[in-house]
């Protein structure tokens, strides 16, 4: 053990040192280092550091105009209680997560995959639980949420599948881009063989996930009026780009798509499905991905953006390892930090200066224990 | 609100009981310990004279070796110094405390009380951890902060509500003139006494505390008779539905019952204002690194309680708020109460709180979930770890058991079947208080 | 009412239908309590399937198509596929064992004697067989036992991240060394929630069978971490 450094002892010591010195203060001068002790636990106004996991003042990264902040929950995949009561306690601890941030975001985006299997009570209870957020809440649709009854429960609770919406100065688009190409008619699948063909992953009797013509379309004229300098954010649930086919984490017209944002000058992508810290940049694009309440996805064998810094290796043993929500902070020139809030780890933040500078710049926390 | 002010009352008067209990025959030495002489004698009767120099018998050489530091080898003459340390009063300010009143040889090597008492009879925050098999461990203290046996012992002398002495050289010189003394550390380390030798010798004097020979260790090595049915089945549930084996890891090359990790296990949420501290703690971590880092956390120190947030404070991860050392279950049923506040007094109150998943709080280690645990299996974990303890203290084994099933059939309060069953999610109860 | 037999490959089913159906045409109405009123009843030779046909069908061979393709959906749906392995193996992409075909021709003595073509695929089918067993309830949470609904393929899909190549080695969540099959009943027991299995369980060897075949190529490495 004499080889063994210890940083603690030195921290202990220094600590002693301290209260020792302090011991040794007048009163004055000790009532002196108390107050400042208290104004230095009421710090406000620093900027934001990337270890924490804390609603920003943007500070430096504004110029003209108000930044504002986002935060999301996705992925929860909910069985009815009775069934399932994990997921379910999971998605309450992101609602209380995104209830107990300071200042509140302004919005809270869903990113898809609320119910598991597409059912109606799974829908509702989902519903019920987000009704609990105190900030408005925008949903986007998952493909377990919609093939069991091709989206009739979905849009019955929460409206149409594509819109977009604009906010200070940001014009937000949410898309439906899991649509799959037929599959099921010819096998003679019913709903119920359908849905559960679409929730496995790794089967590969699905399609592959698409926006499709009709919804480009749609795109190209929502987007048509809108100028290139205006900060685009693009909600996904696939990813929007090719990473991996066998596991859908794929988009297929992913570079049509891309094509229509290309003449924008800042765009992102936020996108659900993968269950994991991920990120990207192509062309003039950035991708984040999001985490999930319900569990983790292992990184694919290959296709893996270089861009990435994995989140280190989920913990079987405790069901909440990998998985969490997060924040998206978006500075007044529409530039998104995205931060991973991850459960009972400390929280990872991916910059869009890191992704802007390919990587050179504001690298998040290395990863400790990687998968192999 | 209500129930956590009843709580409070409870531990309060739950301090007081385990001193009565403990005054039961022995002369009574100050701070409640058993005199210092008669300890020396009953440590006489648990460890006669032994080869020092070689492992505690069936354990792994190879990971002994690790675990003896090269410049502090076992000797007979380093123990023989170390054993007069541990047990000598006058390393205190006042000459009251020694090692051996907060780990004291008749209380399980600990002191029985929820937090230790100290120095002009202040009281600490935290539980005595036992000296039991404490070599084994990887970290010291229950927030980790120092690496070795010799490192913690220099930390409680000069700790102004332990022993209170001002730094090291004070407690070299208490002890300096004593002849005795002089020559004890000239043939153990060839030098005069030094602050750094007396923490080498009292740690080779507690390397010697290997108390390994349980129930579960005979039954383990091939003896079917040694454990009751009740407690086999107890071990059964103890490496599959009751999970303790994720975090209570016993093997031959580590054989505490610890993983030597830091996990939050909810204790520290019962307490009022955690969440509080908290955030305090985080925001304090804002635009700061290292010593300025360091600085405000120490400064905040002062002003509140910031001991509940426990490993945070010495690694300053947010993923380590409220975390504490998954402490060994070796010799549990002879060290009551338990956790690092001391809160819980008996093993069926340590099984109610993981039976329900612990307590919610957004910095939960992730493998705490409710159990399930019918009460039938509850008793046959309870009685597993009790067969934990070292054949050496079956008699004081014996007693703690029987007191602390009278005081669990008495009340149970941390008991909650709701949770435990899953009828009710922790996490449905917060968001409902927050409506 | 009257019951019509039917037997026979599709093309022969649409003449042959249609010729029952011409027979058929004329007689008394349906008075079998099973049998819809005004129509007829088809019954395939297994003597359990059966479709309604309307009584004024025109006996075309297209239309006998159609009650024979109907027959035969029926008969798919409930029972299982005589191509289960196939179809699994197409599902979920399972890897095909070692090929074995440059033994055929070699061997000699009693038990290998002479290996022939159909030996070698014996071998594979059979290989396959249990792979894709496991395969199957890998991806099953029910067959699984799970009472939360979780299945392995959710945080391993194509067993991805399993890494039985590292066994034995020691498993920090069970405290000691293990083999890939204790850490299978750990994570029944524990993610999946349901009961261990015997380790000589079907079940359990259909399992390590599958897990083994997804990293096919893969280096041992035992104790790695």
């Amino acid at each position: 053990m004499a080889t063994r450094k210890d940083p603690e002892t030195r921290w202990y010591e220094e600590r002693d040192e301290l209260f020792r010195g302090l011991r040794r203060l007048d009163r004055r001068s000790f009532l002196k280092v108390a107050t400042a002790a208290a104004g230095a636990a009421l710090a406000s106004g620093v900027t934001v550091y990337p270890r924490s996991f804390s609603m920003v003042r943007v500070a430096d990264a504004a110029k003209t105009g108000e930044g504002f902040s986002f935060a999301y929950i996705s992925d929860s995949h909910l069985y009815k209680r009775t069934l399932n009561d994990r997921f379910v306690n999971a998605l309450m601890r992101a609602v209380d997560d995104v209830n107990a941030l300071d200042p509140q975001p302004d919005f809270v985006l869903y990113g898809g995959d609320l119910a598991q299997l597409g059912q109606a009570e799974e829908l509702d209870m989902g519903a019920q639980i987000l009704k609990s957020l105190k900030a408005p809440v925008r949903m986007m649709v998952g493909e377990h949420d919609w093939f069991l009854d091709m989206g009739d429960k979905w849009k019955s609770l929460f409206g149409q599948e594509t819109y977009s919406f604009d906010h200070k100065g940001v014009h937000c688009v949410v898309l439906m881009s899991v649509n799959e190409k037929d599959f099921w008619t010819e096998r003679g699948m019913t709903p119920v063989q359908r849905m559960q063909t679409v929730a496995g992953l790794d089967n590969g009797t699905q399609s592959r996930f698409e926006v499709g013509e009709p919804q480009r379309e749609w795109l190209k004229q929502d987007l048509a009026k809108v100028s290139p300098d205006t900060p685009i954010i693009v909600f996904s649930h696939s990813p929007l780009y090719h990473y991996y086919e066998p596991w859908n984490f794929w988009t297929v017209d992913a570079p049509e798509v891309q094509a229509i944002l290309k003449r924008f000058r800042t765009v992102t992508v936020i996108h659900g499905h993968t269950h994991q810290v991920l990120s990207n940049r192509i062309g003039n694009i950035d991708f984040h991905g999001m985490l999930s309440t319900a569990w983790p996805w292992p990184y694919a064998p290959q296709g893996l953006p270089a861009l990435t810094v994995q989140m280190n290796r989920p913990d079987p043993f405790d069901p909440n390892d990998g998985l969490g929500d997060g924040v998206a902070k978006v500075s007044a020139d529409g530039l998104v930090d995205k931060v991973y809030n991850l459960w009972n780890r400390n929280p990872v933040q991916v910059r869009s200066s890191y992704l802007a500078s390919n990587g050179k710049k504001d690298r998040p926390a290395e990863t400790t224990l990687k998968s192999f | 609100m209500a129930e956590r002010r009843t709580l409070w009352t409870a531990l309060l008067l739950a301090t007081t009981l385990p001193l009565l209990a403990s005054a039961a025959s022995a002369e009574q030495g100050p701070h409640g310990a058993m005199a210092m002489a008669e300890q020396q004698a009953r440590f006489a009767t648990l460890l006669p004279e032994t080869d020092v120099t070689k492992p505690p018998a069936g354990f792994d050489p190879i990971v002994w070796a690790s675990i003896v530091p090269k410049d502090n080898a076992q000797t007979p003459e380093r123990v023989a110094l170390g054993k007069k340390l541990y047990f000598d009063t006058r390393l205190s300010r006042d000459g009251t405390v020694a090692c051996a009143t907060c780990h004291d040889v008749s209380r399980g090597f600990t002191d029985r009380r929820n937090v230790s008492e100290g120095i002009d009879d202040k009281l600490g925050r935290r539980n005595a951890p036992t000296t039991l098999n404490a070599l084994f461990f990887q970290t010291m203290f229950l927030d980790g902060r120092v690496p070795t046996l010799e490192d913690q012992a220099k930390l409680p002398p000069v700790n102004p509500v332990e022993m209170g002495q001002p730094d090291g050289a004070a407690v070299v010189k208490a002890i300096a003139g004593d002849p005795q003394y002089v020559e004890m550390f000239q043939k153990a380390y060839g030098r005069a006494p030094n602050y750094d030798d007396v923490g080498r010798a009292i740690a080779a004097f507690e390397r010697t505390f290997a108390f390994l020979d349980s129930p579960l260790d005979r039954f383990l090595a091939g003896d079917p008779q040694a454990l009751s049915p009740n407690a086999q089945q107890g071990w059964i549930l103890f490496n599959g539905k009751a999970r303790c084996v994720s975090c209570h890891q016993i093997s031959g090359a580590n054989p505490l019952g610890s993983d030597n990790r830091f996990h939050n296990i909810g204790v520290s949420a019962r307490h009022q204002d955690f969440e509080k501290l908290a955030t305090q703690a985080q925001k304090a971590l804002e635009g700061k690194e290292g010593k300025g880092a360091t600085d405000v956390i120490d400064k905040l120190a002062l002003e509140t309680d910031l001991s509940e947030l426990g490993r945070f404070l010495v690694t300053r991860n947010r993923s380590d708020i409220g975390s504490f050392k998954t402490l060994q279950l070796r010799n549990i049923g002879i060290t009551a109460p338990y956790m690092h506040d001391g809160s819980l007094q008996t093993l069926w109150d340590v099984m109610d709180h993981y039976n329900k998943g612990g307590e919610a709080n957004p910095y939960l280690d992730g493998g705490i979930e409710p159990l399930a645990l019918s009460e039938g299996e509850i008793d046959q974990l309870v009685e597993l770890m009790f067969a934990m303890t070292d054949r050496r203290f079956g008699d004081d084994n014996a007693r703690e058991m029987t007191r602390q099933r009278e005081a669990a059939t008495a009340k149970r309060p941390f008991r909650d079947e709701a949770l435990a069953t899953r009828k009710v999610f922790p996490f449905e109860q917060r968001l409902q208080k927050e409506k | 009412m009257r019951k019509i037999i039917v037997l026979g490959t599709t093309c022969a089913l649409g003449t042959v239908v249609a010729i029952a159906l011409l027979g058929a045409r004329g007689t008394a109405v349906a008075t079998d309590a099973r049998t819809a009123p005004g129509s007829i009843e088809v019954e395939l030779c297994d003597g359990q399937t059966t479709v309604q046909v309307a009584q004024n069908t025109p006996p075309t061979p297209e239309q006998g198509k159609k009650i024979a393709d109907e027959l035969m959906a029926k008969w798919k749906a409930n029972n299982p596929s005589t191509d289960w392995i196939d179809e699994e193996k197409t599902r979920h992409a399972l890897l095909p064992p070692a090929d074995n075909s440059d033994l055929v021709g070699m061997g000699q003595g009693q038990t290998y004697g002479l290996i022939s073509k159909e030996d070698v695929l014996v071998w594979q089918r059979e290989t396959l067989a249990m792979v894709a067993r496991g395969s199957q309830i890998f991806h099953n949470g029910d067959e699984l036992g799970s009472t939360v609904a979780v299945s392995c393929d959710m945080c391993h899909p194509n067993a991805a991240n399993t890494h039985p190549e590292t066994y034995p080695k020691y498993q920090v969540q069970l405290g000691r060394t293990v083999l890939l099959r204790d850490m299978i009943n750990w994570c029944i027991q524990h993610p999946v929630r349901g009961t261990k299995l015997a380790e000589d369980d079907p079940k359990m060897r259909a399992l390590e069978a599958y897990i083994l075949s997804a990293r096919k190529g893969t280096p041992l490495n035992y104790g790695r971490r």
